[in-house]
């Protein structure tokens, strides 16, 4: 099977173009032994098959990080049959770089110049033919985003595999060839200019060279102010994630009735038929309620998609990203992070996602492991009821102060222990980032990407919440539907003396437990292990139909917990793994188990620590 | 002087670009090469620049403008 692969610089449209092409047909995995995403897959023309490799996104090829020796090596040995570089139409003098740096090495390749629909937006007229003429191999002007263009790309690459072409004309670099090894200032400057010198020479008469001012858009006048920009910024962040949940609703609606109206029936049936209830329990909620939260988590998913590639298609992210560089630098984030942590707000899930706008694994593994830090708003809803049992209102409000607080702490421990590995130190340079022109989005093609990470997102959650509710199940079943008959009563009770270190209770202990799984199972738990009307499993997976009697609760609540146990419950719940569906998108999306299982680790270690401490602390004073 | 202290609207030359290699190849690979023109399109307080270079609007951290020398002409 012949192999291409996609070579380009951030910004250029590789992705896209990979995805149009590709389309489901894609595996998204880890370059061996290197933290940098490899995505790879493959399309067909005229019933033959072709494999694509999508090569890591950089400015240059001069082996100065992970992902720049990655792209070398791989072009080097040969194992693309052909090259496709993309370049910025628009930005076409900077964006040929690129193809100055990849022509020493001699391999077969076309020329695709994306974002024609934004060049001749800004009356920049290319001459495609005369840079083919020039470089010795094919120029393709292209939109990456218009469906209808792929037909022409594929014919293209199909006759250069039979009939490759190298580029016949390569940057003179004065030294002979490109230096090897460390280079000096000296060598770095005089190969750049000479590369720079020989994009001049190419694109001479090709495209009009206009020395024109920049002048900023409207729009960007109010966007890049320092003080008003930021708050323009928080503002459209806020309104997509409003945007995304109202196009999740439904479906989460939706899903929400498969297991209220199939558990009693099913339920009902099976027990009718003397099945073990055992299996009864498995099918009749365990089955409805995996299908729900899958289903929940894959139309977040598809919400915060649309929402994103709108906003990073049309150019916003970027400023987005200018605005609060440098406060997350700090931390050893870049400024996009800023867009997934506030969505960190309404949902863990959606903010976990959000972070594929990330430019590489690391920044995106450390922001995800930011984003857990984020209460989300089942966690503002919960934690109001829990602290009206013990406190008064200002009470409620000063803990709801103190949780926004240690936001910033935990954030600041996340950057302490994680971001050394996955955002060294010496790779935390200061901001330079493009700010791409403001484009049109072009809505057919976000639908279809969104869709198909929804999809995706779906089928594999199916199997992650399977697994991982199991093993809750096994652990909360009791035969005879009282708490006292669950493993995880048995365990809970025998572990008391050590939870009890960490502030809590058997009881609060195992809430604080289901609260890694489901924000929303907490207070169904409680409900369960303080009153009993209910059994744990079902309190567990039916949190929301379960009904927790507020009421009654608190009455048998603030008799047996004291009101220290009652605020190290709260910041340890706020602060656990957020949930079983935040857990899984976070290992969809790192592809990492082993950073994963770390994070998760780390905020289950760390919430039980805070609740030591906030217990002992408050003890002092309640 | 340095490119940090360029007024908004103006447009300088890049006359030097230090010997930080670490920083020369970053830069230069965006296209900011020594004779390159630059127009400083915003230069806030404690903000990185905006800058034009090459058909590209760029944000650039204010440190790293510290870093390089310009001229700017009349």
């Amino acid at each position: 099977m012949s192999t291409i692969a996609l070579l380009g610089q951030p910004n250029s449209g590789k992705s896209t173009v990979f995805n149009q092409l590709t389309g489901a047909r894609q595996h998204v995995g880890n370059w061996p032994g290197k933290t940098v995403e490899k995505k790879d897959g493959s399309f067909s023309y005229n019933g033959v098959k072709y494999e694509l490799v999508d090569l890591p996104g950089s400015y240059a090829l001069s082996g100065n990080s992970d992902e720049e020796i990655i792209t070398e090596d791989f072009i080097k040995s040969g194992k693309a049959d052909l090259v496709c570089i993309l370049v910025d139409a628009s930005q076409l003098e900077r964006s040929m770089y690129m193809v100055s740096e990849f022509a020493s090495m001699g391999k077969p390749a076309i020329l695709i110049l994306n974002m024609m629909d934004v060049a001749e937006k800004q009356n920049k007229s290319i001459d495609a033919d005369l840079l083919s003429s020039r470089l010795g191999i094919p120029v393709l002007p292209f939109t990456a985003a218009e469906g209808k263009e792929y037909g022409k790309l594929k014919e293209l690459i199909v006759k250069e595999l039979s009939d490759p072409h190298t580029l016949s004309s390569t940057p003179y670099l004065a030294s002979g060839k490109e230096s090897k090894g460390k280079k000096s200032a000296d060598q770095l400057k005089a190969e750049s200019e000479t590369k720079f010198q020989w994009v001049s020479e190419m694109l001479d008469g090709v495209t009009k060279t206009k020395s024109e001012k920049y002048e900023l858009s409207k729009f960007d006048r109010i966007a890049i102010r320092p003080v008003l920009g930021k708050f323009v910024t928080i503002g459209i962040i806020l309104l997509a994630f409003l945007v995304a949940m109202i196009i999740c609703i439904p479906f989460m609606s939706l899903g929400s009735m498969i297991p209220q109206y199939t558990s009693g029936p099913i339920s009902d049936a099976l027990t009718g038929w003397n099945v073990h209830p055992w299996l009864v329990s498995i099918f009749s909620l365990m089955i409805p309620n995996v299908i729900y939260f899958s289903l929940s988590m894959a139309a977040f998913v598809l919400g915060v998609n649309l929402v994103f590639g709108f906003l990073e298609e049309v150019g916003f992210l970027a400023r987005a990203a200018y605005q609060f560089d440098g406060v997350l630098s700090k931390i050893g984030l870049q400024g996009k992070a800023v867009a997934p942590l506030l969505m960190g707000f309404g949902c863990t899930i959606g903010g976990s996602c959000g972070t594929r706008v990330m430019d590489n694994w690391g920044q995106k593994m450390l922001a995800m492991a930011a984003v857990w830090a984020i209460p989300c708003a089942s966690i503002w809803a919960i934690v109001p009821v829990i602290s009206g049992m013990f406190f008064p209102a200002w009470g409620t409000l000063l803990i709801c102060l103190g949780i926004l607080l240690y936001i910033f702490v935990m954030i600041f421990l996340v950057s302490k222990i994680f971001g050394k590995k996955l955002a060294p130190v010496e790779s935390r340079t200061g901001m330079i980032m493009e700010l791409p022109p403001y484009h049109k989005a072009h809505w057919k093609h976000i639908l279809k990407e969104s869709f198909f990470k929804a999809l995706d997102i779906f089928l594999r959650a199916l199997r992650t919440v399977t697994l991982i509710s199991l093993l809750f199940w096994a652990l909360s079943y009791s035969k005879s539907g009282a708490v006292e008959d669950s493993i995880l009563y048995k365990v809970g009770t025998t572990i008391e003396p050590v939870t009890k270190f960490f502030g809590m209770g058997w009881r609060t202990f195992m809430a604080f437990l289901s609260s890694a799984f489901a924000k929303e199972a907490v207070l169904g738990v409680l409900n369960s292990v303080f009153i009993g009307d209910n059994s744990l499993l079902n309190a567990t997976f039916n949190a929301k139909t379960s009904g927790a009697d507020a009421g009654s609760l608190s009455t048998v609540m603030s008799n047996s917990v004291s009101k220290a146990e009652a605020l190290a419950f709260m910041f340890a719940v706020t602060f656990n793994i957020p949930c079983v569906m935040a857990l899984s998108t976070t290992y969809r999306e790192s592809h990492s188990l082993k950073w994963t299982s770390r994070v998760a680790f780390f905020y289950f270690g760390s919430a039980l620590i805070l609740s030591c401490i906030v217990y002992h602390l408050a003890s002092l004073f309640m | 002087m340095k490119l940090s202290e360029v007024k908004v609207d103006q447009i300088a030359t890049i006359r030097a670009l230090g010997s930080d290699t670490h920083f020369l190849s970053r830069v230069t690979s965006i296209g900011m090469t020594e004779g390159t023109r630059v127009q400083v399109v915003r230069n806030d307080r404690k903000m990185p620049l905006l800058i034009y270079v090459r058909e590209t609007l760029l944000a650039l951290n204010r440190k790293d403008c510290e870093k390089i020398e310009v001229e700017v002409k009349a």
